[in-house]
């Protein structure tokens, strides 16, 4: 029988609709819009061959300014507007670092990072695909990305927060009970004399209320807030300013 | 005032969930009873962000932003929120006003942005207090009144209260197995009170071009409902309190008579009895209120509802989101398999399902079911002389409709508990005056604070 | 509608425990015996006849203690084994308290009560039939209640606590955003160096909030109150309490 599944459920998702994807204005250059379709395609085959053959005519840094980091900076706008989904966002990030690579290798010498942010996964916890993604979101926002990967001791965090001395620090958890580990983090980073953010995030039972509970904390609720974050902290604001301004 | 006469349905097989014969439409493109039910969400704030005025439009602001968020995620095509105060909200009628400001701001957002349907509740606090003032003349009241005002101008859609009109009345004679008080203080107190209270409240809510809700006899067969509690409860006989569930029936009348148009509120658990007379849509609370309360008919209280609320949780994270969210979630699926029947023509069978899962659980949900709530609702029509005869009459045909069944079972104890209730309930004078001057002696003595001048006697 | 086999569905416990029958066979004494059972049937209209028979050959404090008491002991049995429910209970206080009234005229001054209890509900809060019925208990086992009622600011209960001395405070809340005011009475409390249990109880107050606090002991139903001031007078301090009650 024919039944009326408006008075059942709506279907939000397909309301918003699909909108036009390739870029516009990014660039008049057919060379620079052959790398920016690229990235915004995420096509990481192709990404490699048409960089070189822009090589051949370019600059390197030309390509890495006009081409691979504006076409990055739409796709997270166009992720931001829900109308991107991670998969395409993740694999637009590749193909600009892959861009990248083969740029610095032209030049001889990496090109100046943003800053250093550390990322890690709670000790006991195996779960690190948030930390990936952020990993994925900070380096297309050009900052250096030190991953320190899963089930990290306590110790080991400190350890690189004392060598690296980053911008900031993030830390992910998919369960409650390994949440701990981000109190034992924030008491030796007080201990060790730091004063830099510590944003946390993850499964469902890390919580704003919890994370805001510890010094440094700031409650992460996606990852596309991790580079909008390292962006404060690089522009000098505290830790307690920049829980202020995603936490209350 | 027009009283009610005759029944709105011709029988109670005409009687189903998310369809009323007096639809109710408000807010943003959202229709109560038309056809379909809706969620409605109770959130409360935590203990604290009561402190200041900021901390809590912000609990508000975030409660309701992850309520309608999770309804969105889900594809709810709509859902009400309920603003019930805490009495901080009362007490500073800028407080109220300006969450249910905020509150409609927030709607508004998600209906332009996703065309998610949606309306407010607000249920402002009753904080008079019978034996200590002049409950017709008071601070409270002044407040309660001013803040009616500033939650309609500022964009509440409806406009609700529980009150506590005959409340020192009842809270003595509850705990004393007493019917004589319990009929005297919810029947004629409580119905003589909401009589005055109701009829400012429509004045404001006609005012502001909100709707009038309804009212709950929270205050009072809640109470008794709730101390009777669960089987293993030796506090009030589980007997008594569905008696005094069809008393609450002719008091909560009182607001439609004096122009509420509903949806009712939520814990009223004698909404069935009020449907059945009056055709307006009910908000009912059942399985998914298990955050608030238990109660013994959570299935059952669904059969007729058109709002499915969830009383009221506190907001805290839970693994699957904070329970704002959560509790969307539970009522938006809950109502989403009472929409699925209506929309396969099974909605009949789905009620017979919910009312058969509670019927003979407990005598309070006995009472509640459609077919005995549609005959006490017949009682009290017939006998709707005045508010004494009418609820004793709706008292009297729920004590006969448990003894009559033989499937209701019930121990030696809380039978003879329900046949001495129903000794005296036909034991008592036939006249209202008669009835309210035997009443008013023998209460005054032992309550000193009750003040017969509260309610106009 | 169908005949259906609903043992699937829900299981009537409360009728599988059917009560036991009560026995009132507590004096040897016939007058006495009046008083007992006047007060074990909750018939305060029967009391004034029973207790006025009884001072032929009782003087009042034992009518007080042998009868009037020991009635409400019998009812507080049968409410334990769940023979009697709640308003049974209420109503043979009420019958308790009327005759000790009619004794203590006849002896021209009160009885001793075994200490004073404050009892109130929180600021903000008029939902206080729980208060009542701890009131209730509390005279019912021989203490002396003083009542500040409902919606009580925290300044009356400490001006009360300074004037009455009290063996322990209560207080009843429905909602969690007024029991907030307990805390602030613990406070203000402790800060005077009065160690006084302060049970609370009702609605949504949860043993975790209450013991988050010094003094705070959580009181789950009205039935423990008695037994948690018959503590206190003898001598238990808050934290032991605590440590029984909520341990």
């Amino acid at each position: 029988m024919e039944i009326d599944y408006n008075k059942i459920f709506t279907r939000y998702d397909l309301q918003t609709g699909e909108k036009e994807q390739p870029p516009q204005e990014l660039s008049r250059d057919p060379g620079l819009r052959e790398i920016i379709d690229c990235v915004v395609m995420g096509d990481i085959q192709n990404i490699t061959e048409v960089v070189q053959k822009n090589l051949k005519t370019k600059d390197p840094l030309e390509i890495i300014y006009r081409a691979l980091i504006p076409a990055m900076e739409h796709v997270s706008r166009l992720w931001e507007e829900n109308i991107f989904y991670l998969p395409q966002t993740l694999n637009s990030s590749d193909a600009m670092l892959i861009g990248i690579e083969i740029c610095e290798k032209k030049m001889g010498k990496a090109i100046e990072k943003k800053g250093v942010v550390i990322t890690h996964t709670a000790e006991g916890d195996i779960h690190d695909l948030g930390q990936k993604i952020v990993n994925a979101q900070l380096r297309a926002q050009g900052y250096e990305v030190l991953d320190l990967g899963r089930d990290v001791p306590v110790e080991t965090v400190i350890e690189a927060v004392k060598k690296q001395r980053p911008l900031m620090l993030t830390g992910t958890a998919g369960l409650t009970i390994n949440m701990d580990a981000f109190q034992r983090i924030s008491n030796l980073l007080r201990e060790e004399g730091f004063d830099i953010p510590f944003a946390c995030g993850g499964g469902g039972g890390v919580s704003r209320n919890y994370i805001n509970s510890l010094e440094f904390g700031i409650f992460g609720k996606d990852a596309r807030e991790a580079p909008k974050m390292a962006t404060d902290a690089r522009a000098g604001l505290t830790w307690l300013q920049i829980r202020e301004r995603y936490n209350e | 005032m027009a009283k009610y006469t005759k029944m709105a349905y011709d029988s109670a097989e005409e009687m189903i969930f998310g369809t009323a014969k007096f639809p109710v439409k408000y807010g943003r493109d959202f229709e109560v009873g038309g056809g379909i039910v809706y969620p409605e969400l109770v959130p409360h704030p935590r203990p604290g962000s009561e402190e200041t005025k900021k901390s809590l439009m912000r609990e508000y602001e975030r409660m309701v932003n992850d309520a309608l968020e999770r309804a969105v995620n889900l594809g709810f095509p709509g859902i009400q929120i309920e603003l019930e105060h805490v009495w901080q909200m009362t007490k500073n009628p800028d407080w109220g006003g300006d969450i249910a400001g905020q509150t409609r701001k927030q709607q508004e957002d998600f209906y332009q942005k996703y065309g998610l349907k949606s309306a407010i509740r607000a249920t402002i606090a009753d904080n008079r207090k019978p034996d200590e003032e002049n409950i017709r003349d008071c601070k409270s009241l002044e407040l309660a009144l001013k803040t009616f005002e500033s939650s309609a101008a500022n964009g509440a859609d409806n406009l609700s209260m529980e009150s506590v009109g005959g409340k020192e009345i009842s809270d003595y004679c509850i705990v004393r197995q007493d019917i004589r008080g319990v009929l005297f203080g919810i029947g004629v107190l409580g119905s003589r009170d909401m009589e005055f209270m109701w009829k400012k409240i429509v004045d404001i809510a006609n005012k502001y071009g909100a709707t009038p809700g309804g009212d709950t006899d929270c205050a009072q067969a809640n109470v008794a409902m709730f101390m009777a509690g669960g089987m293993l409860d030796k506090s009030v006989p589980h007997t008594f309190a569905a008696v005094t569930r069809a008393i609450a029936a002719g008091r909560t009348l009182t607001a439609y008579e004096m122009g509420a148009k509903g949806p009712t509120k939520d814990c009223a658990y004698e909404d069935p009895i009020i449907k059945a007379i009056t055709g307006i849509p009910i908000s009912t609370e059942g399985k998914s209120c298990a955050c608030a309360h238990a109660d013994l008919q959570g299935n059952l209280i669904a059969a007729v509802c058109d709002l499915w609320s969830n009383e009221a949780v506190e907001y805290h994270d839970m693994f699957g989101g904070t329970t704002p969210a959560v509790f969307t979630e539970i009522l938006g699926f809950d109502v989403a398999l009472m929409n699925t029947a209506i929309a396969l023509g099974k909605a009949k069978d789905l009620q017979e399902m919910f009312i058969n899962s509670d019927l003979y659980r407990d005598p309070h949900s006995f009472v509640v079911a459609p077919h005995n709530a549609y005959q006490i609702g017949q009682a009290l029509v017939a006998n709707n002389t005045d508010y004494y005869n009418r609820a004793r009459a709706a008292a009297v045909k729920s004590a006969q409709l448990i003894l009559a069944d033989g499937k209701m079972l019930l121990s030696n104890f809380e039978k003879e508990v329900l046949q001495k209730t129903l000794r005296e309930l036909e034991s008592f004078p036939d006249k209202e005056s008669d009835f309210i001057d035997q009443c008013v002696n023998a209460y005054k003595k032992v309550i000193p604070g009750f003040n017969p001048a509260n309610y106009g006697l | 509608m169908a005949t259906v086999d609903l043992n699937s569905v829900f299981v009537r416990y409360d009728l599988k425990k059917e009560v036991i029958e009560k026995s009132v066979s507590t004096s040897k004494d016939v007058l006495l015996q009046a008083v007992i059972t006047a007060v074990v049937d909750g018939d305060e209209d029967a009391i004034p006849g029973a207790v006025n028979a009884a001072f032929a050959a009782h003087d009042p404090m034992d009518i007080i203690k042998d009868g009037l008491v020991k009635g409400m002991a019998e009812v507080s049995r049968l409410w334990d084994e769940g023979v009697y429910f709640l308003p049974q209970t209420i109503i043979s206080s009420d019958a308790m308290l009327a005759g000790i009234e009619i004794c203590e005229e006849k002896m021209g001054k009160a009885m001793d009560k075994k200490g004073v209890v404050i009892t109130h509900t929180a600021e903000g809060d008029i939902h206080d039939l729980g208060q009542k019925i701890v009131n209730a208990l509390l005279r019912a086992n021989g203490f002396e209640v003083v009542d500040l009622g409902k919606d009580v600011p925290v300044d009356d209960v400490i001006s009360a606590v300074k004037k009455y001395k009290p063996v322990m405070v209560t207080g009843t809340a429905l909602m969690t955003t007024t029991m907030t005011a307990f805390k602030k009475i613990a406070s203000r409390l402790t800060h005077d160096h009065n160690e006084l249990p302060f049970v609370c109880g009702g609605g949504a107050v949860s043993l975790e909030y209450v013991n988050s606090f010094d003094t705070g002991i959580w009181g789950k139903d009205a039935q423990q109150a008695p037994g948690m001031a018959e503590d206190a007078v003898s001598g238990k301090s808050w934290s032991q309490i605590r440590e029984k009650y909520n341990g």
